[in-house]
């Protein structure tokens, strides 16, 4: 196209389908928002303003008290289903520790194997990239009977070393397919020139090429810490009381639970989903770039 | 320059830490495949092996080699058979929901229009909620006495009376296709949009000098470039359905009766519900070939692409 200095009127047809793409730029919105906000709404209204009929979309008088609720749940109100109120704010911490804990193991050993797959020519590599590949394969469902007898062997039952040691065989092969792709793509002349200048390989790792590819361990730690901060299944087999309940344990408490109050369930959701929605818009750039590159290689 | 440099790089091979040193890359992948060996390999190892007892919490004295008993005992019973069926029926609903959706929202957000960048943000929204607050969020929704869903069809006059969605087979079932599609869309959105955005600006330039109506431009141009991660979006999706668990947990519990009970749920029921866990392996280590067939389409379509041993 070549181009022109005064810009042309947009024409009728090209106005209406701009029209056309905000509709449905408008749909997607809605499609997205309103569920979300349902809940959201819910967690600032009354009990008896959520059980309304007709429904009342907006809280005519909204209140934190279902949030307050967590912090003094023997209070003033009688709560309905308290013990899973008391247990939402230690169950968060639970789930910090596990998440945060798996992201940090995650990248380190991520970061080691990643290096050698993406730098190192050896016999067994493919293989090895098999393994990885395909132990991301397996379904958690088929390997929860025999952990759940392993895990009890070493009486590590209920204890959080358990879930991150669990979780981080679900997130490590995802890593190093992601931090092998990072890797290749950082010159090798800079790890060169690093030993040049006398480093060894150690210091080469820790101090060039690791924050070379800092946008690639962030994303890696990210998407260690969503899916061990979002796992029921493995959570719910190995943990038992509080010591190490997470999240999403006591949240799913309150939903199967038909007498709690519906109010201080929309308030315990809109917690869980406090940490992963920040990472998630805070690093979107990131996340986008590491979905794709972890699904398919560039 | 460069021949010092490569000599140098020589000299640091040679010293011990190098890029031909197989002993150095084992090392490097000790901690990551220890892990994976230990709570991935050996589990499933253990898994087929329990599969092929007698095996129950009930009676946990009791480990009787039977061979493929608790396989036959699953292929003839009825309950397998169904589990499967609704297994197939809940991940074909969700895979052409997810890839249609996906792939009309990728388009969208591939043009050009005010907010778009927004809307480019918020689709990372429902990828970011855990599955259980996302089942809890549908149920809150669908309640049959004061759900939301309930609220909006009557206030649009679209139905009359309040209804128990979650309580009758199909509804139900199409209830958590649509909490699941929504959880899951993000995904699809975000691989397509990626792969939409690689296609080359000239081809759609050259296409239209050519003559290519929009129908054209489509089937000429776009789709041949979105083939493979369609395909990839696909497989991903699929094995994910397989899969899924906690929404139905928090959804349905497998009802009403069995009209949600796909086979992952029915491999928990009798695992953790019967305490079998001879045959609840058994049908883990069915659910497991399955998901296994499906992965190594999934390896062929990287491999094809070169990119496997890349």
């Amino acid at each position: 196209m070549t181009a022109r200095w005064i810009p042309e009127a947009p024409t009728f047809s090209e106005r209406a389908s701009k029209l056309l793409l905000m509709l449905g730029g408008l749909l997607v919105t809605i499609y997205i928002l309103a569920p979300f906000s349902w809940l959201v709404l819910t967690s600032f209204m009354h009990e008896q303003d959520a059980l309304s009929v007709p429904t009342q979309w907006i809280p005519a008088n909204p209140t934190l008290s279902n949030y307050l609720t967590f912090f003094d749940p023997s209070g003033t109100r009688a709560v309905v289903g308290s013990r899973a109120a008391e247990q939402t704010l230690p169950s968060m911490v639970n789930s910090l520790i596990a998440a945060g804990g798996t992201a940090v193991l995650n990248v380190i050993f991520g970061a080691l194997a990643g290096y050698s797959l993406a730098r190192i020519t050896f016999r067994g590599r493919g293989v090895l990239l098999a393994v990885y590949l395909g132990s991301r394969m397996l379904p958690g469902i088929a390997l929860i009977v025999p952990l759940y007898l392993t895990i009890r062997a070493y009486g590590l039952l209920d204890h959080l070393s358990a879930l991150i040691i669990t979780y981080l065989t679900f997130t490590l092969p995802f890593t190093i397919w992601l931090l092998k792709n990072y890797f290749q793509a950082i010159p090798r002349s800079l790890e060169e020139a690093a030993l040049v200048d006398g480093c060894n390989w150690w210091q080469m790792f820790w101090h060039i090429l690791l924050p070379a590819a800092a946008p690639g361990l962030v994303a890696a730690a990210m998407f260690a810490f969503m899916t061990a901060w979002n796992d029921y299944l493995f959570a719910v087999i190995l943990t038992s009381t509080i010591a190490s309940k997470t999240m999403p344990v006591v949240v799913a408490g309150f939903a199967t639970d038909v007498t709690t109050e519906r109010t201080l369930m929309a308030a315990s959701g809109v917690l869980a989903v406090i940490p992963p929605l920040v990472f998630a818009f805070a690093f979107q750039r990131l996340i986008v770039q590491g979905l794709t590159s972890g699904a398919v290689k560039d | 320059m460069d021949s010092g440099v490569r000599e140098e790089a020589a000299r640091w091979s040679a010293s011990g830490v190098g890029y031909e040193r197989p002993y150095f890359a084992f090392l490097l992948n000790t901690p990551a495949l220890l892990i994976i060996v230990l709570l991935a390999g050996y589990p499933i190892v253990y898994s087929a092996w329990i599969s092929l007892h007698k095996f129950s919490l009930k009676r946990p004295r009791v480990f009787d080699f039977v061979g493929l008993a608790n396989y036959r005992q699953i292929l003839e019973s009825e309950e397998f058979w169904s589990a499967l069926w609704i297994t197939l029926e809940f991940t074909a609903l969700v895979v052409v929901l997810v890839v249609v959706l996906g792939l009309a929202i990728a388009l969208l957000l591939n043009r050009d229009f005010p907010g778009r960048n927004i809307v480019r943000t918020l689709i990372l929204l429902p990828w970011a909620i855990p599955p259980v607050v996302n089942g809890l969020m549908w149920q809150w929704s669908y309640d049959s006495k004061v759900g939301a869903l309930n609220g909006l069809l009557v206030s649009l006059g679209l139905i009359s009376e309040y209804r128990g969605w979650l309580s009758y087979p199909l509804s139900a079932l199409l209830a958590l296709v649509c909490a699941d599609v929504w959880n899951a869309m993000p995904l699809a959105v975000v691989l397509l949009l990626a792969a939409l955005q690689r296609i080359p600006v000239e081809l759609y330039d050259a296409a239209r000098v050519d003559g290519a109506g929009p129908l054209q431009l489509f089937s000429y141009v776009t789709f041949p470039w979105l083939a493979q991660p369609l395909l990839i979006v696909l497989i991903l999706q699929t094995l994910s359905a397989i899969r899924a668990f906690d929404v139905i947990y928090v959804l349905t519990a497998g009802g009403p009766g069995t009209a949600t009970t796909t086979l992952t749920w029915k491999t928990f029921l009798t695992t953790f519900d019967s305490l079998d866990f001879g045959l609840g392996n058994a049908y883990a280590y069915t659910v497991s070939i399955i998901t296994l067939g499906l992965a190594l389409v999934y390896f062929r379509i990287l491999y094809r692409r070169g990119d496997f041993e890349a």
